[in-house]
């Protein structure tokens, strides 16, 4: 057979390899990524949440958003935070809220303009229940534990 | 520091181990193809490079049972790109510059041991962490040997001299040098980790932003930078240990900052550079415009681009194009020469690998949560590939300025494949989580 016919088949070859080996790079990470979108959502356990509330004509209103209470959450300004706030008030590792013994904690963690909780500053750690209201700069969350 | 390792649903296990097999094969049979189509190519007389084939199917199969045995919850997809990549590599540089292919496949048995020894040590990483200094110190010595006993292989004048050679053996101290540093950094970071968190933000009574602590090192590791800019003209180099360091810096502190005066500095640095340096000017003058002497100076990325324009989407075929008008294209322009043999199609694949490397380097960074020092070490590591890559990518396509790296796993330099594999290794290791 003439050399040049098979070097284009060769050719052709190698080109369609290569476009299999990327669409198989694909799939294999496409597949990894769903199964670990899918481990993650399982296995979360819900504790409950966190709903924001903002201040619109002289009263606290649900904006939508909500955040899931984790046995150790961190909020405040910096990104790193589990819940970070956008609020020129709000320090950068304003307040923690955790799971102890059974009960969940309010802790400020010595932020600027400090933390309320129903609208009361919090000065040191205090218990929080169904219900309360979580004050940091101009955000307010409303709590709500999963029984 | 006590050690909180991350609930079980959020460390990720490797499954489908299968796949990434089936994926290497592919690239053996890519592989087989294109030598096949090679020696076509070069008449009778060149059946002898399937002894270059055979040598990298034998690396792949042998560390592949070795590493399922002894590491055996590690990331296969790494381990096959890795692979890939680097008989790809031994491919083109057979194709290149022949002469260089038999030297390049004895350094990827040494590298292909060396990354399988690295993985399944199972003191590296205490290793890398307790005698941090020595190896510093032993690294930096080596650097700076290389201002009064660097050598170039090529044996040019005024060439930069950044070898030590050992009768034909030659090794580039500044390659062993990166993972080195990214060690040391991640473990001296990972100590100031709770410092650096408390301070750089924004809590109560502290709010020195850049207290000596983190401007400390930052400074310390910039006039570095610039001593192996000034000394060595080796400004690739400079640039990507000045990167992974700032992104390193960041990662731990978590502060914007650092980022913007870091960039700042080097932006500060290049302008100087740039009045004060021929080789910087001139690598940024052909970047800005190299037509006026695309037959002088700016030679090599005129032919790099003609090269990729040459290639178009399914490239001219291997040994079928000309690559070989780029001068060093074995070693720093293999990225021009895959683009012109293999087309639009090979520059995907080879990007699509780097960046999966780059994402599966850094899943295993995710993985070793609640481990500041690993965490960092394959930030670290991933990053350093990444930047690497990008760095020559980029500069092949006049993107950016050109700098002198070699593309990760693919270039002709044994030193460098040498420090890829290791750093391969390392990635391998620490994504295996449970040891």
């Amino acid at each position: 057979m003439n050399q040049a016919l098979i070097l284009f088949a060769l050719r052709l070859v190698s080109g369609l390899l290569l476009f299999s080996i990327l669409v198989g790079l694909f799939i294999i990470v496409w597949k990894e990524y769903r199964s670990t979108a899918g481990q993650s959502e399982v296995h979360r356990r819900v504790y409950g949440t966190l709903k924001v509330l903002r201040e619109l004509d002289g009263m606290y209103r649900v904006t939508g958003e909500t955040y899931p209470l984790l046995p150790l959450t961190s909020l405040g300004r910096s990104p790193t935070n589990s819940i970070p706030i956008p609020d020129t008030f709000a320090s950068s590792e304003h307040a923690l809220v955790t799971l102890r013994d059974g009960q969940w904690w309010l802790e400020d963690r010595q932020s600027r303009n400090g933390t309320t909780l129903n609208d009361l500053p919090v000065t040191q750690p205090v218990v929080i229940t169904q219900g309360d209201v979580i004050g940091i700069g101009t955000v307010r969350f409303h709590v709500e534990l999963e029984s | 520091m006590t050690v909180i390792p991350p609930p079980p649903s959020l460390v990720y296990r490797y499954r489908n181990a299968g796949a990434s097999y089936i994926l290497l094969g592919l690239g053996g049979v890519f592989l087989a193809v294109n030598f096949l189509a090679l020696n076509m190519q070069r008449g009778a007389e060149g059946l002898a490079n399937w002894e270059h084939f055979t040598i990298w199917v034998v690396c792949a199969v042998v560390s592949a049972i070795i590493l399922r045995y002894r590491l055996p919850k590690h990331d296969t997809l790494l381990f096959a790109l890795t692979m890939f990549l680097s008989g790809w590599g031994i491919l083109a540089i057979d194709r290149l510059s022949p002469l260089f292919a038999d030297r390049q496949t004895a350094w990827l048995s040494l590298a292909t041991a060396a990354m399988v020894a690295v993985g399944i040590f199972p003191h590296t990483l205490r290793w890398l962490r307790t005698y941090r200094y020595l190896l510093l110190v032993g690294g930096l010595a080596l650097l700076v040997s290389t201002i009064v006993l660097g050598r170039n292989p090529s044996g040019q004048i005024g060439a930069p001299q950044l070898w030590l050679g050992i009768g034909t053996i030659f090794f580039q101290p500044s390659e062993a040098l990166k993972i080195i540093l990214v060690a040391f950094l991640a473990s001296y970071l990972a100590e100031q980790y709770p410092a650096m968190r408390a301070e750089g933000l924004n809590t109560g009574h502290h709010r020195l932003q850049l207290s000596p602590r983190i401007a400390g090192p930052i400074l310390l590791m910039w006039g570095l930078s610039v001593v192996i800019l000034v000394w060595q003209r080796d400004l690739g180099t400079a640039m990507l240990f000045f990167f992974v360091f700032l992104a390193l810096l960041y990662v731990a502190s978590g502060n914007w900052r650092i980022l913007l005066s870091g960039l700042l500095l080097i932006i500060f640095a290049g302008v100087i550079a740039y009045y004060q340096f021929d080789v910087v000017r001139l690598r940024v003058d052909i970047w800005l415009n190299p037509w006026p002497e695309a037959d002088g100076r700016a030679y090599q990325v005129v032919q790099s681009l003609m090269a990729f324009a040459a290639g178009g989407i399914g490239g001219q075929g291997i040994d079928q194009g000309y690559p070989t008008y780029i001068p060093v294209v074995h070693s720093d322009f293999v990225f021009a020469a895959a683009a012109e043999e293999w087309g639009l199609v090979g520059v995907l694949v080879v990007t699509a690998c780097l960046v999966t490397l780059f994402v599966r380097g850094m899943r295993a960074a995710m993985n070793q949560q609640g481990r500041p020092f690993r965490v960092l070490l394959a930030t670290g590591l991933s990053l350093l590939i990444a930047a690497q890559s990008l760095l020559i990518m980029a500069g092949g396509l006049k993107l950016i300025p050109l700098t002198g790296v070699t593309l990760p796993f693919m270039s002709y330099g044994g030193s460098s494949l040498l420090t890829s594999f290791v750093i391969a290794g390392l990635l391998l290791r620490l994504s295996a989580v449970d040891d």
